[in-house]
């Protein structure tokens, strides 16, 4: 039903995005590019992809941040463009999107403001795709509530400071905990605001957002230990959604090693799986504390995966929005690969090359 | 021995280099800002002035806290003449490799030095 | 023979020689030391400037290693960079100079020490590549230290570089200054004794002659008033005497010559 009067708003974009999507690079694109000796190389290799020649007014030699840098511009100006032709409520949900590198920016901002930074440089800095407008004015604020009333109460992220007033001084720990606060807020904001958008949109895009929430939950869980996070804390960081949430999250909450968060997640097979495997790969056996190191460091590139594969899946259904999010999701995917392919060659690390996650 | 007492209180290390080199070290720890708000690092990107990085090479060989200087090695090309002449052995002065630029021991004016020595 | 070299400013006397001799001896006592101690010193530096060539080609690895277990970080965290450099406070990664000795050249090594706290940064990634994060900042904690090893060598082979061009300098200078100075200032003051031995010789000599002549003068003028006297009492018994006399002195002229010439040639 809702296919019906899709196109008359949407059409036109998603064609658009889909285009877009035929233009991430192949498999093959990235074996050739795996291939090359040096960045000219690399840099011919991608003039023949769908970059172009975003590389060519650069002056040699070519520095791997240059290539991440022009990458990332790309993926912002196909945003912005599908961005300013989209309507309701399509505009809402691509602004969703902007809002987790809006609280990236912030959080840069604030960090840069208390160490009294030029707020230029700062600006420079921060996610092209996370800017809005009264961001130079966070450069005053000197702690959380002032931030909050002078500058982001005008903002979209101003509903999501609320459960962080009550850190007072901007130290370290507060600014990594008001960070994934905010981003546990916007999770379940934009998850609930997903869930008003019609099928099957909302079942595409709450598959694809329990997923990030379980990820976060995890991470958080398993890089808390041994720091100074207490417990308490720590389970008001993981985002009430997921399918982790709330026997999962609870025991999450609970847990003091990597053992535990193992039996945690035993009931989901498929992130039962990425223990196992990233187990495999990481040596297995040993000690606790070796062995979870091991594991922790590939399970990251398992979540990757995970991730990518749910994005991929988003594109088979047509009259969605999902593919907005997920687009953008496989674009930084593969502006993060074509770092690290290039980041290796730079730094003559063949063997490693190959460690990137295929998109297509 | 006065220089006894000296090197009691060098204790910390000093970085010249670029955002990468100085981003790793500094999570090893070695990173320090006093409460004069006085860094003991230094990035240089391509827009660095050469005589910011002299004027920082100065006064990182002049800190009396300071045991080592870590330079990266194209910095150090850039103020090349000053690096040649800076003999003392306080702070000693290390060039290291930057990721985008491999070790080039013909470079190295300690190595030139050894290489010079061990050659007769 | 004196005037062949530079020298001490200083008396030729007696003492000032058995003082220099004393000195010669020292100097030549310091020479061999000095040498010893250059040897010994240019061994060590020998071993060191091996090292230090391994080890700064040690380093250019260690920390190709390094930056790229950074470009994981950024492959999983994104760029942390700012992160970083914003949240530093104070230095948990410092070293601490101990001392070596090496025939009396005091040599510093550095030592990393890395604070039992050290759990800055431990929150950074917390959501995203925190355990990159943790394994980046364990391999750059290798690779310092491996940088701090590096320093000391280096600050080693500096300081050796330079005692071992001092004490370079202190040998030549005792051989080629010291001693010889010593030498010719030694060869000075026998010269000049010597000569002042003759001067004095001379002196003596002249002294007798002239007291010689005197006594001939004064034997003169009692002969003569002995004589006198004797012409007025006896005159037969005068000129035995004055022959007496005048063989006694030509003798003594003679002895005087003799004695003369065996001290020129001497």
């Amino acid at each position: 039903m809702e296919a019906l009067g899709f196109n008359m708003d949407a059409g036109f974009l998603e064609g658009v995005v889909r285009g877009y999507k035929g233009g991430l690079l192949t498999t093959a694109n990235y074996h050739n590019l795996t291939q090359c000796e040096n960045l000219e190389d690399f840099r011919m290799q991608l003039a023949s992809t769908d970059y172009g020649n975003f590389l060519a007014n650069e002056p040699l030699p070519l520095s791997t941040s240059t290539i991440a840098d022009k990458a990332t511009e790309k993926l912002v100006s196909e945003f912005h463009y599908l961005r300013t032709n989209a309507v309701e409520p399509l505009a809402t949900f691509m602004d969703y999107i902007t809002y987790a590198y809006m609280i990236d920016n912030v959080i840069l901002l604030t960090l840069g403001t208390l160490h009294e930074r030029d707020t230029h440089e700062l600006l420079e800095r921060c996610h092209p795709l996370g800017v809005f407008d009264t961001m130079p004015a966070l450069c005053v604020a000197t702690n959380v509530e002032e931030l909050y009333h002078s500058v982001l109460v005008e903002t979209p992220l101003a509903p999501y400071f609320r459960d962080c007033l009550s850190a007072q001084d901007l130290d370290d720990l507060n600014i990594e905990i008001i960070r994934n606060s905010l981003y546990k807020a916007y999770l379940e904001d934009f998850h609930a605001f997903c869930q008003t958008l019609p099928s099957p949109t909302n079942e595409i895009m709450s598959r694809i957002l329990a997923f990030e929430a379980d990820r976060r939950t995890l991470n958080i869980t398993i890089n808390s230990f041994g720091t100074e996070l207490s417990k308490d804390q720590r389970a008001r960081l993981f985002p009430t959604i997921g399918r982790l949430y709330p026997e999962g999250n609870n025991a999450l909450a609970r847990a003091e090693e990597i053992e535990q968060v193992v039996a945690a997640v035993e009931h989901i097979s498929e992130y039962k799986a990425f223990f196992d495997k990233a187990g495999a790969t990481g040596g297995g056996g040993g000690g606790s504390g070796g062995a979870g190191e091991g594991e922790a460091s590939s399970l990251e590139d398992e979540f990757f995966k995970y991730d990518v594969e749910l994005n991929k899946l988003s594109f088979l259904q047509q009259f969605q929005y999902a593919v907005f999010y997920s687009f953008v999701k496989l674009k930084e995917q593969e502006v993060r690969n074509l770092t690290w392919i290039a980041e290796c060659i730079a730094q003559d690390a063949k063997d490693r090359v190959d460690d990137y996650i295929p998109v297509f | 021995m006065s220089s006894q007492v000296n090197l009691k209180d060098r204790n910390l290390l000093a970085v010249i280099g670029d955002e990468d080199s100085i981003t790793g070290l500094l999570l090893a720890g070695i990173g320090h800002v006093d409460q004069h708000q006085k860094k003991n690092f230094l990035i240089v990107d391509s827009k660095t002035q050469t005589s910011v990085i002299e004027s920082a090479f100065q006064e990182f060989t002049e800190r009396k806290d300071i045991a080592i200087l870590l330079i990266n090695q194209h910095v150090a090309d850039k103020i090349r003449p000053s690096v040649d002449k800076y003999q003392a052995a306080f702070p000693a002065l290390l060039e290291i490799p930057s990721k985008e630029h491999p070790y080039d021991p013909s470079k190295d004016s300690v190595l030139k030095r050894v290489q010079k020595l061990r050659g007769d | 023979m004196s005037g062949a070299g530079p020298r001490e400013a200083i008396f030729p006397t007696r003492m000032n020689l058995t003082v220099t001799k004393g000195r010669m001896k020292g100097a030549q006592t310091g020479h061999s030391l000095l040498a010893k101690k250059r040897d010994a010193l240019t061994q060590r530096f020998r071993q060191i400037l091996k090292k230090v060539d391994e080890a700064k080609r040690l380093m250019g690895r260690v920390l190709q290693l390094a930056s790229f277990s950074l470009a994981e970080v950024t492959y999983t965290a994104g760029d942390i960079g700012y992160q970083v450099q914003e949240s530093v406070r104070k230095a948990s990664y410092t070293v601490k100079a101990k001392q070596e000795n090496v025939s009396g050249v005091v040599l510093p090594a550095f030592e990393g020490v890395r604070s039992k706290d050290a759990s800055d940064f431990a929150m950074t990634g917390l959501s995203r590549g925190g355990q990159q994060i943790q394994k980046c900042r364990d391999t750059y904690v290798k690779a310092v230290g491996t940088l701090v090893e590096l320093a000391s060598l280096q600050t080693a082979f500096t300081i050796l570089d330079e005692v071992i061009r001092a004490t370079n300098r202190r040998v030549n200078a005792i051989e080629h200054v010291i001693i010889p100075k010593l030498d010719n200032t030694i060869k000075y003051i026998n010269s000049e004794l010597d000569e002042m031995d003759r001067e004095e010789f001379f002196r003596l000599k002249k002294v007798q002659g002239k007291k010689k002549r005197d006594a001939e003068k004064a034997n003169e003028v009692r002969k003569k008033q002995k004589e006198k006297e004797e012409d007025e009492g006896e005159e037969g018994g005068e000129k035995d005497s004055r022959d007496e006399g005048l063989k006694g002195g030509a003798e003594g002229g003679a002895d005087m010559l003799g004695e003369k010439d065996e001290d020129v040639i001497f």
